[in-house]
């Protein structure tokens, strides 16, 4: 129940009537059917949670067979599947959905809006992302999941040399995920351009927000070219083309680079909304505003567009050019200076401000120790030569795992701390947070240090066992047991959340003193999350008393809009007021039309060709019922009898 | 308030030239990336050193020169608008969309020094590499 009593600008009518329009009655249909952002950005969270507890049981169990050499706890196929299924799912399953969990529960209350742009798009983009990721993941029970890395490298995915439907899950999967992806971005950036409170011009928009946006504009352009790659490779597959077969005319480099113009930009489609949570949890406990505002948002779009240009970094050993490799080189190198600014304005915000040591500020400490580490190495990586010596070795893992779980999991966590209250009005336990930040950061360096050291000894990655004789047993006995303290920490952060959920503590509306939008609703936020749409008159619009006032008695009905389920539409730069807009109500449309894709998904993965012709059918009537134009009552459409 | 014909042709002017003093570098490195990375890479795997009647590294450097312009002349049009909007706030201008302009320029002439020095870099390898070395 939210914790606040009535916006005093409010007559009890417009929230009986704003109630009415925007809550959604507690029944199986209306949980099936609802479009309301902030539940499906908790389905997000907690969806993209449970694939990330299965992905990290795979990884708990590798390391379990790589912590004696000549170990039988797998067996090699089943090895190849744990290590495929594990880096797919963290990468696609986990990390992006994740943060656009925070995304969707964040973004309309951080800009002043009542819901997404398309909520029923964002309802959609859900079920997929559901659907896709069980489709994946229930391959591995039957012994057919993908069993080639995460990227996939052909010809070694050719139906000749993976025989099976291993890559045909993947590449399937990952189709049919790139679906719900796409809509998402699209989402963000319109709702991020369109319904923004008024007053709240580009030079006001939270840096978490700005994140989201680059994000999406990266996810638009970088996903067509895995898409396109994943289509080729089933059509490879299962219908004898040959894109990736040179003896038939085809480029086994063709899968590269098309996979890394996606895949490189896709590091920083992960890492940057989790760099705007650290940009969004650190004003609230150094009590001032992030320094350099301009030069981040400067660092947050030249990342954005650097990102395209750095992908042939990955194919430094595939024998191109030496003059080639030299324009991705700079790239790579000067693509360092945008994510350093961002450190340093973070570090002279820590610096400057009064420091308020919860958990949240923990893990930003963290992030930041290990987040530069992993950047030190992945500097190296832009020197062609070194990078040709450490390609395919554990050197390699060490790396993107500081960057990874540095740059995206230890700000997720900071998120998850920060937004517990916001999210489920409940405040978590102190105690118990700082025992799994240190167990975590403990765990984290514990686990992949050493693979730094003996990737440079010449261990290659995606071994399932290896002999006692290079002196590598010691070092991968110490990240198994690193491995498990990770575990063990991640386990306490889920008990502090079931715990907070259950018995914690009520949250005030702003347990923190945060500066953005939405520390201004109730905790959890009210189903139309504004009673007024504030008007906007600074960066940190809740330190600041006009903002504030705006929303106080006396504000005007343009801004209440409690006749009916609407919202505020406003100019792309500066947000000036437009009009108002009808949002669209709860349907069960989106999960109809995902279902439909399910089976049109799993029928082609089976090769049921006439169930997946069936399946397109329904998708299109479902569609087209979709797009149909409500009919309106004749006075709205201005017929007169 | 009406806005005349003249009015609205130079706010339109004024906001194209503004996208490019922030974009414009950024797109002028797009296309010296595709443009060199290509060039180079295709005329090599051909088994050649020239582009038609040109020598390849001259090619390859036209494809630095040419968007290194651009991203200067970009850089100078951010400067431009960086200066006016301050001597708009600093003769007492309220309208918020200064603010956003003033950021949009500062946003605009770190990133052209971004990709210029990117740009700058590819150049010194044209200079130093031979295009076809492997």
């Amino acid at each position: 129940m939210p914790t606040t009593t009535p916006s005093p600008a409010v007559s009890p009518a417009d929230l009986a009537r704003l109630t009415e329009h925007w809550a959604e009655p507690p029944s199986l249909r209306a949980w099936f059917s609802t479009v309301d952002h902030k539940r499906i950005g908790r389905r997000y969270l907690v969806t993209a949670g449970f694939f990330f507890a299965l992905a990290g049981l795979s990884a708990l169990a590798m390391r379990t067979q790589l912590a004696r050499p000549e170990a039988g706890v797998v067996s090699p196929q089943e090895y190849n599947q744990l290590f495929t299924m594990h880096g797919t799912a963290m990468i696609f399953l986990f990390a992006t959905p994740m943060l656009f969990g925070f995304g969707n529960f964040l973004v309309p209350l951080m800009i002043g809006s009542r819901d997404m742009a398309f909520p029923r798009l964002n309802a959609f983009g859900y079920w997929v992302f559901l659907f896709a990721g069980l489709f994946m993941w229930s391959s591995l029970p039957f012994g057919a999941a993908p069993n080639n890395g995460w990227f996939a490298y052909a010809p070694l995915t050719g139906e000749q040399n993976t025989p099976g439907l291993h890559m045909d899950v993947y590449a399937l999967g990952l189709l049919f995920l790139g679906i719900s992806t796409t809509a998402g971005a699209i989402n963000f950036i319109v709702t991020a351009l369109k319904l923004r409170a008024p007053g709240m011009s580009l030079n006001r928009v939270p840096l978490f927000v700005w994140a989201i946006v680059a994000t999406a504009f990266m996810v638009i352009f970088a996903l067509p070219a895995l898409n396109l790659d994943n289509a080729m490779l089933f059509l490879d597959r299962r219908f004898d083309t040959h894109f990736f077969d040179p003896s038939a005319g085809g480029n086994v480099l063709l899968w590269q680079h098309l996979f890394w113009i996606f895949g490189h930009p896709d590091v920083y489609i992960i890492v940057m909304p989790a760099l705007g949570i650290v940009s969004a949890v650190l004003p609230a406990f150094t009590r001032r505003g992030v320094v350099g505002y301009p030069l981040v948002v400067l660092a947050i779009v030249a990342i954005a567009i650097i990102s395209f240009g750095v992908w042939v970094h990955h194919m430094f050993a595939t024998g191109l050019p030496q003059l080639s490799y030299s324009f991705f080189s700079a790239a790579s190198t000067i693509i360092t200076i945008p994510s350093g600014l961002q450190i340093f304005a973070w570090l002279a915000t820590m610096l400057l401000g009064r420091l308020v040591l919860k958990v949240p500020l923990l893990f930003v400490i963290g992030f930041i120790v290990t987040f530069v580490l992993g950047g030190f190495t992945g500097t190296m990586f832009a020197l062609t030569a070194f990078d040709q010596q450490v390609t395919d070795s554990y050197f390699v893992v060490a790396h993107f795992h500081y960057v990874l779980i540095g740059g995206a999991v230890f700000p997720m966590l900071a998120g998850i701390y920060y937004w517990l209250p916001k999210i489920t009005g409940r405040m978590y336990g102190e105690r118990l947070g700082r025992w799994a930040f240190w167990l975590i950061f403990t765990g984290m360096h514990v686990t992949f240090f050493p693979m730094h050291l003996y990737g440079l000894f010449g261990m290659p990655r995606r071994v399932y066992t290896y002999r006692s004789e290079p002196g590598w047993d010691g070092w991968n006995l110490v990240s198994t047991v690193g491995s498990y303290l990770l575990a063990v920490g991640l386990l306490l952060v889920l008990v502090g959340v079931v715990h907070a959920v259950r018995r914690g503590k009520p949250a005030p509306p702003d347990p923190w003193s945060g500066d953005s939008l939405e520390w201004s609703t109730q905790s959890p936020p009210e189903p139309y999350n504004f009673p007024v749409l504030p008007r906007v008159h600074s960066l940190h619009p809740t330190w600041d008393e006009r903002t504030a006032e705006s929303t106080g008695p006396g504000a005007s009905a343009d801004r209440v809009l409690s006749e009916g389920r609407r919202t505020l539409l406003t100019s792309e730069l500066d947000a000036h007021r437009e009009r108002a807009v009808e949002m669209p109500e709860s349907s069960l449309q989106p999960l109809l039309l995902a279902g439909a894709l399910l089976l049109f998904f799993t029928s082609m993965l089976l090769a049921w060709y006439p169930v997946a012709a069936v399946a397109v059918l329904v998708v299109v009537v479902t569609i087209a019922v979709w797009l149909w134009p409500p009919r309106r009552p004749d006075r709205e459409l201005g017929v007169t009898a | 308030m009406t806005t005349t014909r003249a009015e609205s042709r130079a706010r339109l002017t004024g906001g194209l030239l503004l996208w490019y003093g922030v974009l414009g570098g950024a797109v002028a490195w797009v296309v010296h990336l595709l443009a060199g990375w290509s060039l180079d890479e295709l005329t090599c795997a051909a088994g050649s050193e020239r582009v038609s009647a040109v020598p390849l590294w001259q090619a390859v450097g036209l494809a630095v020169v040419v968007p290194a312009l651009v991203t200067v002349g970009s850089l100078l049009v951010a400067a431009l608008a960086w200066r006016r909007t301050a001597q708009a706030q600093e003769a007492g201008a309220d309208d918020r969309a200064f603010g956003r302009a003033r950021m949009l320029a500062t946003l605009g002439i770190w990133a052209n020094l971004l990709f210029l020095t990117i740009i700058v870099l590819g150049g010194v390898a044209v200079l130093v590499l031979p295009p076809c070395q492997r």
